[in-house]
């Protein structure tokens, strides 16, 4: 199969993924009656009876739910996502979610830099020194990132940086939540505030996103470093880096120069998947730290049962990561030249 | 000409050789050692609990704020008047209380034993029910293959390209707030690895000369696949399972710390972590102590499946 072949094929299963997901998720936040009822949103005080019942009509709000998965689809593809009441005011879903989306993306792009920058020299120094004391203490970390719950781990972070800190009178970081955001050019807030020159806005907002960033990041370089590390001992034990060895160069070029770049393979996928996961919102870790992004909207949503957020959410969601291994397999096929589709 | 019987024995003495070697490798290890005897730790404490902390503790019975009404005390303080309510919530005195009270007024150190069985139960059925349901088909899947395959494969990828918690809190907040309705969602999100895991194995497994061997001999697919494939693509799955064990936990607790708990004062550890979380500055010990507790309990478990994997597998044994 070629290359492309299997690009336009993954992409016809991504249509049938998310008619699925769609149909999962309708079923489950209409199906039941909990939170507000689907049409509450589009009503309001000043409405008669009979307007409210026209609403309804109007919506596909009476019909069984079949048909209205069909109103909803119909909508859909008109561009309308429906509103959502999980902020008080019938709101546009697709506003609400699009204004938060700059925010999610900012702490997942920090949470991966900081990720990469700690998680692969973790992995290489465990492969190097494989079972000794610094694969142990490389190990430790890793595991206990991964096992880590974590809005605990947040709540440790908010408590010494935040609390005691400032108890201490030492320069504190902020506990949580999001500077509001001055003027909206590309959406980025800190690329706005780069762009107008308000540097000060600037650094509150990295100042904010210094502690979600750790809390996201600790949890998932264990990941990247035990991949890092099960990947570089596989490359060490190949041919041509014993030939490598035997042509008399030095351990750190045999290592950096010929090793890491055939080990790292493995690195990059699963940093393309932990970067598109974070997309979706890391949601306990936006929770925790009131950042307003989608992560938090859609734990507010699915407490209220807002069927339109959720579909939203889910749907970008689920485009996000079969679009993300897609990425990562044609990635693959342009790194290793051995793979084939 | 060799006996049946005997083949057999040589068989299991291969075997038994193996398994003694591998608890060799496991033992030569100190951080699985480690994990190990965390985990066994924890899961004695558990089965115990209810009898080293009165169980009624967990119930709202005892919510009265006047003195400790009941006959059993905590074991480690029984010569103590101990008081019980509102009045005492959240007190960090070192008088009775070696980790502090949590929001309710009740020994912190209490509630995090009564919340081991409630949690190392739920991670333990969630990850059994998982791990069978994903297995069986996936090794069903990468036998059969053809439309049976394609279509579990496609419906794991839905669940791929879902984001798993989403699902869990859209299932539990629908379905009503119950122990079951938590285990359900967490168990719909969890089986699809086991099936991408169990079909890879599988595959590769059922090319083997020996399968040829069985099927000449007259062995059904039914036997050949289950007494025979499965269990020796069984090892990955129960590394994928251990690790799993912590992983639920933390699900597990995290949808409760998210509210999703059917009782606030059911002794849950992600439950006392919420309950810590609303006084965060002004009683930090609750929430500390509570996610501790997870942290070292999903560690030892993490701890134990890394060292399988290790031992498990020939080409990392080195």
């Amino acid at each position: 199969m070629k290359l492309y072949e299997y690009i336009i094929r993954r992409l016809i299963l991504l249509v049938f993924v998310l008619l699925a997901v769609s149909v999962l998720i309708f079923y489950l936040t209409r199906g039941f009656e909990r939170g507000f009822a689907p049409w509450a949103p589009y009503i309001n005080e000043k409405m008669t009876a009979e307007q409210i019942e026209e609403v309804i009509k109007a919506h596909g709000f009476d019909r069984p739910l079949h048909e209205q998965y069909f109103y909803w689809f119909r909508d859909v593809f008109n561009g309308e996502w429906g509103l959502t009441g999980t902020w008080g005011l019938g709101l546009p879903a697709n506003r609400v979610f699009f204004n938060r989306f700059p925010r999610t993306v900012e702490l997942a792009v920090f949470a991966t830099i900081l990720t990469i920058s700690i998680g692969i020299p973790l992995g290489i120094i465990s492969a190097v020194k494989n079972n000794k004391l610094p694969d142990h203490i490389s190990r430790i970390i890793a595991l206990a990132g991964y096992s880590t719950p974590s809005y605990w781990f947040g709540f440790l972070l908010q408590l010494v940086f935040f609390y005691y800190f400032s108890l201490w009178g030492l320069p504190n970081l902020p506990s949580s939540g999001a500077p509001s955001i001055a003027t909206r050019i590309t959406g980025l807030p800190i690329l706005d505030g780069l762009l107008t020159g308000n540097l000060g806005f600037v650094w509150n907002e990295f100042v904010h996103l210094i502690l979600p960033s750790i809390s996201l990041s600790f949890i998932s370089l264990g990941f990247l470093a035990r991949i890092v590390r099960a990947s570089m001992l596989e490359v060490l034990r190949q041919d041509y880096i014993t030939m490598a060895r035997s042509k008399g160069l030095r351990e750190r070029v045999v290592i950096y120069r010929h090793a890491l770049k055939n080990a790292l393979i493995p690195a990059v996928t699963l940093t393309g998947i932990f970067f598109a996961s974070l997309l979706g919102g890391a949601m306990i870790t936006e929770y925790v730290f009131s950042w307003p992004g989608v992560g938090q909207a859609a734990l507010l949503a699915v407490g209220q049962g807002d069927s339109n957020f959720i579909l939203l959410y889910s749907l970008v969601f689920a485009t996000i990561i079969v679009l993300a291994n897609l990425a990562v397999d044609v990635a693959y096929a342009f790194l290793d030249p051995r793979i084939k589709y | 000409m060799q006996k049946d019987s005997e083949v057999r024995r040589g068989e299991w003495e291969a075997r038994l050789a193996d398994i003694k070697y591998m608890i060799h490798l496991f033992r030569k290890n100190p951080l699985v050692m480690t994990g190990t005897i965390i985990s066994l730790f924890f899961i004695i404490v558990a089965l115990l609990a209810n009898f080293i902390v009165d169980p009624r503790l967990a119930t709202t019975e005892g919510y009265t704020g006047g003195s400790y009404p009941f006959e059993r005390k905590y074991m480690w303080s029984a010569n103590h008047p101990i008081v019980w309510g509102p009045d005492i919530a959240l007190h960090d005195g070192p008088e009775f209380f070696y980790l502090g009270t949590d929001g309710w007024g009740r020994d912190l150190l209490s509630m995090i034993i009564l919340a081991l069985p409630v949690d190392l139960y739920n991670a333990f059925i969630i990850v059994v029910v998982a791990a069978l349901l994903g297995t069986t088909l996936g090794a069903l899947a990468g036998y059969a293959g053809g439309i049976f395959d394609e279509a579990v494969l496609r419906i794991t990828d839905v669940f791929f390209a879902f984001p798993g918690l989403v699902l869990a809190l859209v299932f539990a907040s629908m379905f009503g707030r119950s122990i079951e309705t938590l285990q359900f969602a967490i168990i719909l999100v969890w089986w699809p690895p086991y099936v991408r895991l169990m079909r890879g194995q599988v595959l590769s497994e059922k090319e083997k000369p020996y399968v040829e061997a069985l099927k000449a001999l007259g062995a059904g697919h039914l036997r050949v696949l289950f007494r025979h494939v499965m269990l020796n693509a069984i090892y990955p799955i129960l590394v994928q399972a251990t690790m799993d064990l912590g992983g639920v936990i933390l699900t597990f607790s995290a949808l409760m710390f998210l509210g999703f708990s059917p009782s606030k004062s059911l002794p849950e550890l992600g439950n006392l972590a919420a309950d810590g979380y609303n006084a965060i500055f002004s009683a930090p010990w609750v929430i500390l102590f509570s996610g501790l507790t997870m942290l070292i309990i999903s560690l030892a478990f993490n701890l134990v499946g890394d060292g399988l994997r290790d031992v498990l597998d020939p080409r990392l044994r080195r």
